[in-house]
């Protein structure tokens, strides 16, 4: 466990040391002129903690593409070509074992088994069968482990979405990225260590509600809450200055400031004044970090083709999967964006079809982006919902429309780049997709992965808190996913 | 006394693992209790189902009796014979404790501190926080705080500060008491009192004012997890901020804390309790809920109690029993069965498991005030009055009736006209406007008749129009309308429009040019009556009513008036018809009757109504004909309805007063249990669905026994309140000025204010906790008094500035050898800035108000389906009231706190972070709500003096409460007239910095100068020790 008292130690930090994490891409310009040699940035570091990493990390950097709502695994990954046979036959109760459903269908009279109405074909050299829903994933399935058993407690958006991002389903508990802010620190001393991104989804889907507690620090720092970089007003709350005040006039009164808070600092002895002084000084250097993070004038003709059109608009799907590849670039140690639309309850067919179209080639270019730039080896990119869906149709069953409620019982995740064999796939399910029949998954195995992966032990990394030696991985046992690690 | 702590370990206060030095004689609860708990007890302690070999070390029976092995663990005062020392001490890894698996190691300080206390007859303590407090002699002499604090600092080593200077003590007293920096009335006050006791009556000044309730319900705000919203899922709004006043308003009238906790945990089952006292018992509906849908009922209905429970257990008794719902727990006594008996306590309210997304999920009330019944008896009253005066004139008028449609009237056809609109749209219809506000116009602007006009007009299309009009307008008999219009010489409309509603708005007459798209043209959706009417004087406007398919007897329950791209007034509007009483239900009583049967008939009351829809053919009773008449005749009959107008009028009158004062009153979610409380049981693992042993509501059996008010009886929760306060509970006074003394100072004389368990801290100063935990039950649980007895300490009042060893050698204060120095919470920091600004609206109590906010917090986490999906920013004085008053929604907190540390309030916090970000200088830089408060100061500045020192001088006074030196006023001076250069050559950008805000700037000024004024001010505002409380 570690002491509360390093919690002292450490808070005199926001952002981390060693700036940039490949040196093509240094700011130079933004580290001379007004304020070179200035900020005693350098020592205001936001260092990993003392025994961190516990092991020789595979990846430095996390990308987490949540899939919000639950995206459904029969129709894109967990390919069940005999499922037709069945088509509205009822679900078998030797399959169903009698488990709970979300009262949304628990009363439906009738659990009609909806085959995908989409066709699968195999791709890559692994043969991964994959539906026509994700034809520019299909092309990076050789970079991608998919795990098709993952299962989960929770039956219903806002506790599943907690537990997969903080291990449990009660409200309070650090999120993933803050976790690993705290335990790793961060790699730069211009962007916040972790950053959420949530990108524009399509209009006719049905968008659940994000909570702030998923990027939030629970009970750690709140330093270490994921800084939400928005698509529309200031990219960074108060980045910009107000109106009639440039940025000649913020180095003039920081320089007043300056000096009077040294002065305070004299007088009074606190080192929180110097923290202060410093963090006002890193506000300034964000003031041009940020603006030169989201400026994509500068990207190839290439690299925006890879994402497509839609990578011009800001806040689309391509356009923050882009953002996501910057920031990991310029040091951001955790990446977690959230595309919403994800839960098709009544037209699955027609909803997913546009959520795979809004997000499909933005994460395939992401992964062949970051791989052209020898980026994927060190960073890790994990896709996923909080949940699965229902083989059998909520509501009326057509061959060109259904539903499907809530499964928690397993459905697909995958990972690829730092630490991540590709090509590979963990894990099956049952002929009706209904329950994992080999190497299930907890999402709590998921989350020990991702950190096992960044070099850590998750079961070494505790904090105490209320009596307790809380873990991102929860109280029961989990472990990393062995057979997927490179 | 002397600390408990070797003064080495200070930096290290919060680490409650330290061996004692070889010297000291060993403490089991400070010396050996951390060991054991942390590297035994959850193998060999209370939790029974993890248990191994059998053998508990936490309580000394156990441990010195013999094993399941046949072994003896401890034999006192023989570690070579005792088992554990052997495991301890041994190589061989298969008996080694902890086992080799277990990777937390004991360290051999640590092994030799056990061998020791073996040695020494391996002596046991209960817990110290199980204990009730008991209370020695205070030190003598001075101040009983200073006087336990004194002999602890002698052996820490380090010196304390001289007193701090006055303006620093009344500025840290003036923001630990309210929240805000002292005024300069205040200021001067203090400066000016040189008398002995000056101290006293300022604190004794703050302690009276009416935002000292603020300060203080803001942080028990934090504990009881109050917020404006439900917080999962939707996380739709809730109506609960009766509770949040009553918590500002139990601070102010110093409320007894043990009566505080008593009203907030069992105000329900006091006898009669007062509205009061049921909005006190909101403290356990604050918890989040949900409202998703597929949600499985006992499973909430489950967690909701844990988390009631848990949150009690928390904030009374500073117990985690959280621990306990899953097992027993591993480190303090308490078993699950405990954990689940004090559940029982919480498991029958009666709100259900899903919030509905709700306003109000009962069980909740309306907050009537004292008066409440006398004014609504009074209301009833009136309107009863008024209607005995209307059935008098009703029975008269029947008297006289002479129905045209009973066929011995002679009948008269006549032409009728309806008037529809004159002065105002039908009373009680639902007015709606598109364009400008509505604007009715009294002479001298254009009016046709009675008193007003409609004025309409503003870019594009505009229009006002009302809706649900009861009982409906009826279209006559050959029916014209017609419309008085006045258009506007010079600002001619293009196009003027009349639309009807008649399922649907499908009804509409123009004139002028084709220019409003609506309806389909040509047909009576969108009827050209011919080119605009003159200008500049009064039109009366027809068409008949047939050419827009208005067929007589059609119902119409709304109408509109628009202009596209001018302004016209409209008056007098209405139908010219033919009528023949003898058809005609607005003459006839027999033709109404017989229209009306088989339907409803809007409006009427509910027998009315019945006996119309039976239809005329129905056999009536004399009484029953005579009541159908005379509402006949009041309300619908055409001739007669005018006779009733000024009663009607004065009965609407008063059912809209009344309805308004129903309004203003909130209502808020309370506690009450179901009539039949729910079979509560241990639930296995914590699984909702995994009932096992029965229990019935107790009190963990570590502490106290709960004494029942029926021996025989089921234990309430007023059993368990006057526990939680009872003078045996060794935990809720040492609980609560433990959490009073981290708000005054900034830490908790136990660090951890949320534990006092075994895994807790232990305290710094543990007889100064026990002697104010004793005192302030003996005072009577008075608040007041002990925020009083800690602000008046010498430990209080001295200067924060200090050496440099001080704070290395205790960075957290624990000490208290410096005055506390600490950053301003989120709230301080605005309300502070609003105050300097001269912005601030100290208005108190109400609905939580929605005040500045960046774009983009809510929408993009939203749900579509939400009411919370969308910010909709207040205006006016909501934009300046104190922090505490904002609205809070749960899943996405206004950034203004959130950024500097503010819960988020779905869980209990019971002590936040004090962090220093870059964020926060951003925000305290450029959020549009410092840098206008900014410009309020600065504007206060330039009001101030005309002299530039004395402008620096006055904020200085303002926000530090001190004067400026020479030296920082020339620092300043400097930035100042680099800046007044800069907006002299660039008033344009001066004019936008001095507009930042919704507060105008003041007429006539130096536009310059105030923006460079005002960067000065944003400066001052963002000085470190403008943002600390020093």
């Amino acid at each position: 466990m570690i002491p509360e008292a390093q919690f002292a130690l450490n808070r005199r930090q926001f952002f981390g040391q060693s700036g940039l994490r490949l040196g093509g891409v240094a700011l130079p310009y933004l580290l001379g002129g007004a304020f070179s040699g200035r900020a005693s940035a350098a020592s205001e570091v936001h260092p990993a903690l003392s025994g961190f990493p516990h092991h020789k990390p595979k990846a430095k950097a996390v990308i987490y593409l949540h899939m919000n709502g639950g995206p459904s695994q029969l129709d894109t990954w967990d390919y069940k070509k005999d499922l037709i046979k069945h088509y509205d036959e009822d679900l078998p109760d030797s399959v169903r074992k009698g488990q709970r459903l979300s009262t949304m269908t628990s009363k439906q009279a009738k659990f009609p088994v909806a085959p995908s109405k989409f066709k699968f074909a195999q791709h890559g050299q692994c043969g991964r069968w994959v539906s026509e829903l994700l034809p520019h994933t299909a092309k990076v399935v050789d970079d991608i482990a998919l795990i098709k058993s993952v299962h989960t407690n929770a039956i219903n958006h806002d506790p599943a979405c907690t537990f997969v991002f903080s291990g449990t389903e009660i409200p309070g508990r650090p999120s993933l990225g803050s976790w690993v802010s705290y335990g790793l620190g961060a790699e730069t001393s211009d962007l916040p260590a972790f950053v959420a991104l949530m990108p524009r989804y399509p209009k006719d889907s049905n968008g659940q509600a994000l909570y702030s507690r998923l990027w939030g620090s629970g009970f750690l720092p709140g330093k270490h809450t994921g800084v939400v970089l928005r698509s529309a007003g200031d990219p960074v709350l108060y980045l910009d200055n107000p109106p009639g005040v440039d940025r000649e006039d913020r180095r003039a009164l920081l320089d007043t400031l300056g000096k009077l808070n040294r002065k305070s600092f004299d007088a009074f002895g606190d080192p929180d004044i110097q923290t202060r002084i410093a963090q006002y000084e890193m506000a300034f250097r964000l003031q041009a970090s940020v603006p030169e993070l989201t400026d994509i004038s500068g990207e190839s003709k290439a690299t925006l083709d890879l994402y497509g059109p839609e990578v011009k608009n800001t806040g689309s799907f391509a356009s923050t999967a882009l953002l996501a590849r910057r920031l990991v670039e310029r040091g951001v140690r955790v990446v977690q964006l959230m595309h919403r639309g994800w839960d098709s309850h009544g037209n699955l067919p027609y909803e997913l079809t546009n959520q795979c179209r809004d997000s499909d080639q933005g994460v395939a270019a992401l992964i062949q982006d970051l791989k052209e730039r020898d980026m994927l080896d060190e960073t890790l990119v994990v896709w996923g919902g909080e949940f699965g869906r229902t083989v059998y149709s909520q509501g009326t069953l057509t061959k060109e429309k259904y539903g499907r409620d809530h499964h928690p019982r397993n459905f697909c995740m995958w990972m690829a780049g730092g630490g991540i064999k590709g090509g590979i796939v963990h894990g099956e399910t049952d002929d009706f997709s209904y329950s994992p029949t080999l190497d299930p998954v907890h999402v709590n195995d998921v989350n020990a992965t991702i950190l096992h992966c960044l070099g850590i032990d998750h079961e070494r990394f505790t904090v105490r808190n209320q009596g307790l030696d809380v873990r991102l991985t929860g109280v029961e046992e989990a472990k990393p996913i062995k057979a997927i690690l490179a | 006394m002397t600390l408990h702590l070797p003064p080495i370990c200070l930096a290290v206060l919060a680490c409650a693992t330290l061996p004692a030095a070889a010297a000291e004689p060993l403490s089991f609860n400070r010396d050996i209790r951390p060991i054991l708990s942390e590297h035994c007890f959850s193998c060999h302690g209370v939790d029974s189902e993890h248990r191994k070999g059998g053998l508990r070390l936490d309580v000394p029976e156990a441990a010195y009796g013999e094993g399941k092995s046949g072994e003896i663990a401890i034999v006192p005062g023989k570690p070579e014979e005792s088992e554990i020392w052997y495991r301890i001490a041994t190589d061989d890894d298969d008996d080694v404790m902890p086992p080799t698996k277990i990777k937390k190691r004991l360290s051999d300080a640590e092994k030799q501190t056990l061998k020791r206390w073996i040695e020494g007859g391996a002596p046991y303590q209960k817990h110290w926080a199980f204990e009730v407090p008991k209370v020695g002699a205070a030190p003598a002499g001075g101040h009983a705080i200073d006087s336990y604090l004194g002999a602890a600092m002698e052996g820490g080593g380090l010196a304390p500060t001289a007193e701090a200077d006055r303006s620093t003590q009344i500025r840290r007293v003036a923001f630990t008491l309210t929240g805000l920096p002292p005024s300069a009335e205040e200021l001067d006050q203090f400066l000016g009192d040189r008398e002995p006791g000056a101290y006293e009556r300022m604190v004794d000044r703050y302690l009276a004012s009416k935002h000292y309730g603020e300060e203080m319900a803001r942080h028990w705000l934090d504990v009881a997890r109050y917020a404006d919203t439900h917080g999962m899922h939707l996380d739709n709004e809730r109506q609960m901020y009766a509770y949040r006043d009553w918590v500002v308003g139990a601070f102010n009238r110093n409320l007894s804390f043990d009566q505080f906790t008593i009203e907030q945990v069992a105000g329900d089952l006091l006898p009669k309790p007062s509205v009061d006292q049921m909005v006190a018992t909101g403290f356990n509906r604050c918890n989040i809920t949900t409202g998703e849908g597929g949600t499985i009922p006992e499973e909430f209905i489950f967690r909701y109690a844990v988390e009631r429970a848990s949150t009690t257990a928390q904030t009374w008794l500073g117990l985690t029993a959280s621990c306990a719902v899953c097992h027993d727990h591993k480190f303090d006594p308490i078993t699950a069965k405990d954990f689940y008996s004090f559940y029982a306590f919480f498991h029958s309210n009666a709100d259900p498991a899903l919030d509905g997304n709700a306003l109000l999920t009962n069980p909740s009330i309306k907050v009537t005030p004292p008066d409440y019944d006398a004014k609504i008896a009074a209301f009833t009253k009136r309107t009863a009055d008024l209607q005995a005066k209307a059935d008098a004139i009703g029975k008269e008028v029947a008297s006289r009736y002479k129905d045209p449609g009973d066929s011995l009237v002679p009948s008269r056809v006549s032409e009728v006209e309806h008037v529809w609109f004159e002065d105002a749209f039908p009373a009680g219809s639902k007015v709606t406007t598109q364009g400008h506000p509505l604007a009715y116009s009294a002479s001298p602007a254009p009016v046709f008749s009675g008193n007003a006009s409609i004025k309409r007009g503003g870019p594009g299309i505009a229009q006002d129009f009302c809706e649900n009009v009861a009982p409906p307008l009826v279209v006559p008999q050959g029916a014209k309308f017609f419309v008085h219009v006045y258009l506007d010489p010079a600002d001619l409309p293009k196009e003027i429009m009349v639309q009807f509603f008649n399922n649907g708005w499908n009804h509409r007459v123009f004139w002028g040019q084709d220019v409003i798209p609506w309806g389909k043209a040509g047909t009576g959706e969108r009827h050209r009556a011919g080119d605009l009417p003159g200008a500049g004087k009064w039109v009366r406007l027809e068409l008949p009513a047939g050419k827009m398919n208005l067929a007589p007897g059609t119902p119409v329950t709304g109408y509109a008036f628009a202009v596209q791209g001018g302004t016209a007034y409209f008056d007098k509007m209405g139908m010219v018809g033919k009528s023949d009483p003898a058809g005609d239900p607005t003459r006839s009583f027999i033709v109404w009757r017989k229209a009306a049967a088989g339907k409803d008939t809007k409006g009427a009351p509910g027998d009315i109504n019945a006996w119309l829809k039976e239809g005329p053919d129905k056999e009536r009773t004399p009484e029953q004909l005579e009541r159908l008449k005379i509402y006949y005749l009041q309300h619908v009959c055409a001739e007669t309805k005018p006779r009733f107008a000024e009663t009607a009028g004065a009965i609407a009158a008063v059912a809209k007063e009344r309805s308004g004062y129903e309004a203003s009153i909130p209502s808020t979610f309370v506690w009450r249990d179901l009539p039949k409380p729910r079979e509560s049981f241990v639930m296995l693992r914590g699984a909702y669905d995994k009932p096992g042993e029965k229990v019935v509501p107790d009190t963990p059996a570590v502490l106290p026994p709960l004494k029942k008010a029926d021996p025989d009886g089921r234990a309430t929760r007023l059993d368990l309140a006057n526990w939680l306060v009872s003078r045996e509970n060794p935990l809720t006074a040492r609980v609560t000025v433990n959490r009073f003394w981290q708000q005054v100072f900034g830490v908790g004389l136990v660090k951890s204010s949320h534990d006092l368990g075994t895994q807790g801290d232990l305290p710094s100063h543990p007889e100064l906790l026990d002697w104010l935990a004793v005192w302030f039950q003996e005072e009577g649980w008075d608040v007041k008094k002990l925020m009083r007895m800690m602000v008046t300490s010498q430990a209080f009042r001295r200067a924060s500035a200090a050496p440099a060893q001080n704070w290395k050698d205790d960075p957290e204060n624990r000490l208290l050898a410096r005055g506390p120095r600490i950053r301003l919470d989120a709230e301080q920091l605005r309300d502070s800035a609003l105050f300097a600004s001269g912005l601030l609206k100290m208005q108190m109590g109400g609905k939580g108000v929605k005040t500045y906010q960046p774009p983009n917090i809510w929408e993009p986490v939203g749900f579509r389906g939400s009411n919370t999906a969308t910010y909709r920013r207040d205006n006016g004085d909501a934009l300046y009231r104190r922090s505490i008053y904002t609205f809070l929604k749960r899943t996405a907190p206004a950034p203004f706190m959130a950024n500097f540390d503010a819960p988020n309030r779905e869980a209990s916090c019971f002590r936040r972070e004090r962090s220093n970000t870059p964020l926060q200088a951003l925000q305290l830089l450029n959020d549009v709500q410092y840098f206008e408060a900014a410009r309020g100061l600065a504007t206060r500045m330039m009001a101030s003096s005309t002299d530039g020192k004395e402008r620096f001088a006055f904020a200085y006074r303002v926000v530090l409460s001190r004067e400026p030196s020479e030296e920082e006023m020339q620092i300043v001076g400097a930035f100042f007239r680099k800046q007044l250069e800069k907006y002299r050559g660039a008033p344009a950008e001066a004019d936008k910095a001095i507009k930042f805000g919704d507060s105008p700037p003041p007429a006539g000024v130096d536009v310059p100068e105030l923006a460079a004024w005002t960067q000065v001010a944003n400066l001052i505002l963002n000085l470190d020790e403008s943002i600390v409380r020093n």
